[in-house]
């Protein structure tokens, strides 16, 4: 079930997905259960919780300005609240970790997508004083095992180029085959008239 | 989700090059891709239906050779600064040997048959993708954008024949990002700047809608079609990354 949405077409052997000792995702596995339980990654979930930190997977309880901090806190631009609500609403899957002792998001990551073929991972942040201690991963361990569940097997980001090293333990390749992510431009628009 | 098959348009009768005087004008009408006028050249002539404020037609009015078949419907006047871009547009209109008229129809109404798109896909090469998936993927698209080609018969009891010849969709969050997938033209179709005008027309609508970031994914060979049309690989050095890709 995990996995069906990529096992509709042949794999390579690159499929291998290592991410504890307890678990090997691979393309054999059609008949083991996935839940989203907290013993398949990294960092289980009551391991995060006997930290101090809870996973969330809903904006309910996410305060906006908190996460606008956790943004500007990383370099990102600052940006309307009201239009962050927006994206949020408007966003497939997310994911956030609270710190219990002060209720404030301190990781997030959302994806956006057609729910069926790809998604896009967007806004992967950590707060810069937790960073460091696996949060980041655990975040994108789970959405990306969230985007699996529903059958997306085209799952993609843009990094910038300091985190790429985040992102290739986590099974992303940059360029697969010479496909190269672009952005349009709107300061090149007037010159191509 | 990737883009294929869209050949970099030709210089063969771009939809956007014509005589004209009102240079200034011009411009802006080109990129609004909203225009309406009629020229002579050889068999084909090239209408735009346009839907633009009283005013503003009337001041570019003077500068176009207009023939009796171009159609305005000018709609009351925008509180909007820009003109807004019309939900369905005439991109070409040529009038074939047998005197039947074909029309190229811009859409970001996003009406889509399913089967349509399917024979679409399978004309371009493209592995088929479960019906139900693919009407769910447009139906979750933020915007659909689709060519048609409507050819009207030349006799007064014959129909129309209503085909898609093109499609790009976009997914959105509605504020900040805009990703393009799957643009697709007839191959039939291609090669005449009906990939470049999809595409140029869906980023318009989405600009509109204060989408700011627009991105997308090309195969190495579209690269440069891309380009041209104002997108940039890896931006600051930005990289597109695939999780465990099937390349």
């Amino acid at each position: 079930m995990l996995l069906r949405g990529i096992i509709s077409s042949p794999l390579p052997s690159s499929l291998r997905l290592k991410t504890h000792k307890n678990l090997t995702v691979s393309a054999q596995i059609k008949t083991q259960p996935t839940t989203a339980s907290s013993n398949n990654y990294t960092i289980s979930d009551q391991a995060l919780e006997s930290r101090g930190f809870v996973l969330r997977r809903t904006i309910e309880e996410l305060n906006l300005d908190h996460l606008n901090s956790v943004f500007v806190a990383v370099g990102f631009p600052k940006r309307d609240p009201q239009k962050i609500r927006v994206a949020l609403e408007n966003t497939d899957s997310l994911l956030w970790v609270e710190y219990t002792k002060t209720s404030k998001p301190v990781a997030f990551a959302r994806a956006t997508g057609d729910g069926v073929f790809n998604a896009i991972i967007w806004d992967v942040v950590v707060d810069p004083s937790f960073q460091g201690i696996g949060l980041g991963k655990a975040v994108m361990e789970r959405l990306i095992h969230q985007l699996l569940l529903k059958g997306i097997c085209n799952i993609a980001l843009y990094s910038e180029p300091r985190v790429l090293g985040f992102y290739r333990p986590l099974g992303f390749v940059a360029d697969p085959d010479g496909i190269r992510g672009m952005v349009y431009s709107t300061r090149k628009q007037k010159k191509k008239k | 989700m990737l883009t294929h098959n869209v050949v970099a348009p030709s210089s063969l009768c771009p939809i956007v090059s014509f005589d004209f005087q009102g240079q200034q004008v011009y411009d802006k009408l080109l990129f609004a891709h909203n225009l309406n006028y009629g020229l002579d050249r050889g068999g084909i002539r090239k209408h735009k239906s346009l839907r633009l404020r009283a005013g503003f037609w009337e001041s570019i009015k003077s500068g176009l050779l207009k023939d009796d078949t171009t159609q305005v419907i000018e709609t009351s006047p925008e509180s909007q600064e820009e003109e807004p871009l019309p939900e369905e547009f005439v991109l070409i209109e040529k009038t074939q040997p047998d005197g039947a008229i074909e029309q190229i129809i811009f859409s970001s109404g996003g009406d889509v048959d399913v089967y349509d798109l399917q024979a679409l896909c399978d004309k371009v090469g493209w592995p088929r993708r479960p019906l139900s998936k693919l009407a769910a993927a447009l139906k979750n698209s933020y915007m659909v954008g689709t060519l048609h080609s409507i050819r009207k018969s030349p006799e007064p009891e014959g129909g129309d024949q209503k085909k898609l010849i093109g499609m790009a969709r976009a997914t959105s969050d509605h504020a900040f990002n805009a990703t393009i997938w799957d643009v697709l033209v007839d191959p039939s179709y291609q090669g005449q700047g009906l990939g470049k005008t999809l595409v140029e027309n869906i980023i318009r609508a989405l600009l509109q809608r204060d989408i700011g970031n627009i991105t997308l994914f090309a195969d190495s060979q579209v690269v440069e079609f891309y380009r041209n049309l104002g997108f940039e690989p890896d931006p600051e050095g930005i990289k597109g990354m695939f999780w465990y890709p099937k390349f």
